[in-house]
């Protein structure tokens, strides 16, 4: 029974944790812009973080070594710090867009100017950091995130022609006010947005923290496989509601206002509150996640002491760079450069960075030295090698489409 | 010019061979007590001999001490710092070599811990709350 509740737990919070600022953003601006025509790259990108999450999880597992360590190790000191500069500054992007998106939130709520919020916000997510269990933060913003599935429901009420928009799902093309480098740039913003490497990082350090071994595998497993893809329905619902309301409409999302207006039109009130609930848990959640990854990359890179698991003064350096990484994130958002547009940029620089993250754990994934038997399979790295291609184009494309588009403006 | 004669070939050895570059260099370094200390930086070989020529029946060189520090930049960028600026731990106090290179000692006395020590008993110490087991 209590192993029941376990897995259930850790689904529930893996489809509420899935969702951050980055998918509620990308999702909603393609879904006002694009309709569902996009929506297959959601489908991709959860594929995607399904294997290498899984594959990260079971390298934790296995080896008791976190993505970052293992990163070093197999690139060297060069390339691995190459690596780390890129994975650090864009987690960094990802830190300041998410405190935004808290401050956000919070002025949806409560009308006071975002900037006045920002510090509360970052006091808040520091104390976290600082003193909550590992296990209770990840599942008290991952529970609260679930009323995002608002999302869902306020399609529903909204009453959509249904058929018009599975043709739009299943038969994808560029609508007609749009270009097609436009097109093929917000499919790799959808791509980061829902592959975006801190996940990785995250999920395998957070392995470590919690002590999985092999035994846990399976759970972890069912976490994944279950609880991203019913993530990513989230994700599919945040642009079919943008689709129903704002496409016709007219209005191409550039504020999280907009992101919510057809949440408001379709559940009223009630619904309102949810995704209020939801929308600062998600962010308030994923910042913590992005906070904790760049202590991670750091640490793990130098060799320092690092965790929740411990004491703050054992893990100092730790802690130190994560202070530090928040307070950089409060400095650039007290500029006044909107976090939206933050959020927009963080996601394609991920796409750009994203082989860097996951070609080394597919390379430990098959090192028996580390792995003993748990070694991939070769299903598993006939679909990891498929993905790297795929990871490979878009990272590649990704700038130049950028150039291109003006930023898909 | 003289053509430099081909190598006498390794001597077998007895146990585990040991690729430096594969298994030592750039892996994390635990104390006895699992805690991390460090990653192994570079490695510090003893001297083959004192002169530019290496006579023959010079015993192999053997890792003295695994480096750490500053040392790191210059295996990025290039470049020698002088011996007294490098961190040693000193090759005795290794214990183990295995996915992780574990010291038989604990870090708290060691010189390539002071960084953490600093910062601790400096900064996040005098935080309230630096001290509290978080489980």
């Amino acid at each position: 029974m209590k192993r029941i509740l376990g897995v259930a737990l850790g689904i529930l919070t893996a489809i509420g944790g899935f969702v951050d600022i980055g998918d509620l953003v990308t999702n909603a601006v393609v879904g006002s812009r694009f309709g569902l025509s996009l929506i297959w790259v959601v489908g991709v990108g959860v594929a995607g973080i399904c294997i290498f999450a899984n594959m990260s999880g079971r390298v934790a597992a296995a080896s008791g070594r976190a993505t970052f360590e293992v990163i070093r190790e197999r690139l060297g000191p060069r390339a691995g710090l190459a690596n780390l500069s890129a994975s650090f500054f864009i987690n960094l992007m990802t830190v300041t867009a998410e405190l935004g998106g808290i401050a956000l939130a919070l002025q949806l709520a409560t009308s006071v100017h975002y900037l006045l919020l920002i510090p509360v916000a970052v006091v808040a997510v520091w104390l976290v950091i600082w003193r909550v269990k590992f296990s209770i933060m990840e599942n008290v913003t991952g529970l609260l995130g679930l009323a995002l599935i608002v999302f869902v429901v306020a399609l529903f009420l909204l009453k959509p022609d249904w058929g018009s928009l599975a043709g739009q799902a299943l038969a994808p093309a560029v609508p007609d006010e749009e270009t097609g480098a436009a097109y093929w740039y917000f499919a790799i913003a959808l791509f980061g947005a829902a592959m975006t490497p801190y996940e990785v990082f995250f999920f395998s350090s957070g392995a470590v923290e919690e002590g999985w071994t092999i035994k846990d595998l399976i759970q972890s497993r069912i976490n994944v496989l279950v609880g991203f893809p019913l993530g990513g329905l989230l994700s599919v619902a945040i642009a079919a509601c943008a689709a129903v309301v704002l496409l016709p409409a007219g209005i191409a999302v550039t504020s999280i206002s907009q992101v919510i207006l057809p949440v408001a039109e379709g559940a009223g009130k009630l619904g309102l509150a949810f995704v209020l609930v939801g929308l600062v848990a998600a962010t308030f959640g994923a910042a913590l996640e992005t906070t904790l990854s760049s202590g991670y990359t750091l640490a793990q890179f130098f060799g320092w002491s690092w965790g929740k698991f411990r004491r703050p003064a054992q893990a100092a350096r730790f802690h130190l760079s994560m202070i530090i990484c928040l307070l950089i994130g409060v400095a650039v958002l007290s500029t006044g450069v909107d976090p939206v547009l933050i959020t927009e940029y963080s996601v394609v620089f991920s796409a750009v960075a994203l082989p860097l993250t996951y070609l080394p754990i597919l390379i430990v994934a098959n090192d028996p030295q580390y792995m003993g038997g748990h070694v991939n399979g070769r299903g598993v790295n006939v679909l990891a090698m498929i993905y790297l291609v795929v990871i490979l184009a878009a990272s590649l494309a990704a700038i130049p489409l950028m150039i291109v588009t003006g930023a898909g403006s | 010019m003289k053509t430099p004669r081909p190598l006498v070939p390794v001597p077998p050895v007895a146990g585990r061979t040991l690729d430096a570059q594969l298994h030592l260099l750039d892996r994390q370094v635990l104390d006895n007590d699992g805690v991390p200390v460090t990653t192994v930086d570079d490695l510090e070989l003893s001297p083959p001999g004192s002169g530019p020529e290496i006579p023959e029946g010079t015993p192999a060189p053997v890792i003295t001490a695994l480096l750490t520090g500053p040392i790191l930049g210059t295996r990025i960028f290039g470049g020698r710092p002088p011996s007294s600026r490098l961190i040693r731990i000193p090759w005795k106090d290794v214990a183990d070599v295995g996915v992780v290179v574990r010291l038989g000692v604990s870090g708290q006395n060691l010189d390539a811990d002071w960084v953490e020590r600093w910062i601790r008993d400096k900064i996040i110490a005098r935080i309230p709350g630096g001290s509290r087991d978080p489980r």
